[in-house]
């Protein structure tokens, strides 16, 4: 699957949900353009680890439809904080073995330092909001990661 | 005809370990119409027990969006009770 938002600077950003393995060349071939100066990328990986166990391989599940209008969100407050340009944010899903890519970020700009701000921001907003779950697999058994739960909108305090 | 709240049904989706934990990705429910996101987890938590733990460390979602626990459920609502995310 793969979604693809116009930006407000016109340019086309890249937003993807895929079971298929993260081609970060082509990532960041399309962010690039002769008016950017830098491109920051993210490449989060399948770590061989997870709290003294050692990993077998990672299964991911999204709820996709949210996940993806999260991460359009995500871009929208990128290119409303950050004077960048193009942004692509792709995330693998199912099965995944150690050192396989599973979520990968480019972000060019004009400039490095709002190039390297909107990338570790979009990354850190990611890891809160977008409805993605892992469960971790190892020799002796499985279990779902810890996560972080989003933060819920205040509740509606007037009546009806 | 006595007087009844007319029911409204919406769509229910299961993610992570809530899906594992009821043996489903989807359900309908039928419930009252004004019924907000708690009590439609209310009635899930009385059929499936094991759900009742879960309540503090779950964040809903209707039509795709973070909702407050107090949110009215409309017909034709796609609700989501969702764990701790952990994609990145």
């Amino acid at each position: 699957m793969s979604v693809h938002v116009v930006s407000e600077s016109g340019g086309q950003d890249i937003v993807a949900l895929q079971q298929q393995p993260i081609g970060a060349a082509e990532l960041i071939r399309q962010v690039r353009g002769s008016e950017d100066g830098a491109i920051v990328t993210f490449d989060g990986f399948v770590r061989n680890h997870s709290h003294g166990r050692a990993t077998k391989y990672l299964e991911y599940e999204a709820y996709e439809s949210m996940a993806l209008g999260k991460m359009k969100d995500i871009v929208s407050q990128l290119h409303e904080r950050y004077a960048i340009r193009r942004v692509a944010i792709v995330h693998r899903l199912g099965h995944l073995d150690v050192g396989e890519t599973s979520v990968f970020i480019a972000v060019s700009a004009a400039h490095r330092g709002a190039a390297f701000d909107a990338c570790r921001h979009a990354i850190d907003i990611l890891k809160k909001t977008v409805p993605i779950w892992k469960k971790e697999f190892f020799e002796d058994g499985a279990v779902w990661a810890d996560g972080e739960l989003p933060p819920a909108p205040p509740g509606a305090k007037s009546a009806s | 005809m006595p007087d009844v709240a007319p029911m409204i049904r919406v769509k229910v989706l299961f993610f992570g370990r809530l899906r594992e934990l009821l043996s489903k990705a989807e359900d309908h429910a039928e419930i009252a119409d004004g019924a907000t996101l708690a009590s439609l987890f209310e009635c899930y938590a009385k059929k499936y027990p094991q759900l009742a733990n879960f309540r503090t460390s779950l964040v809903a979602s209707r039509n795709q969006e973070f909702a407050a626990w107090d949110t009215r459920l409309g017909a034709g609502d796609e609700i989501a009770f969702l764990p701790p995310v952990s994609g990145g």
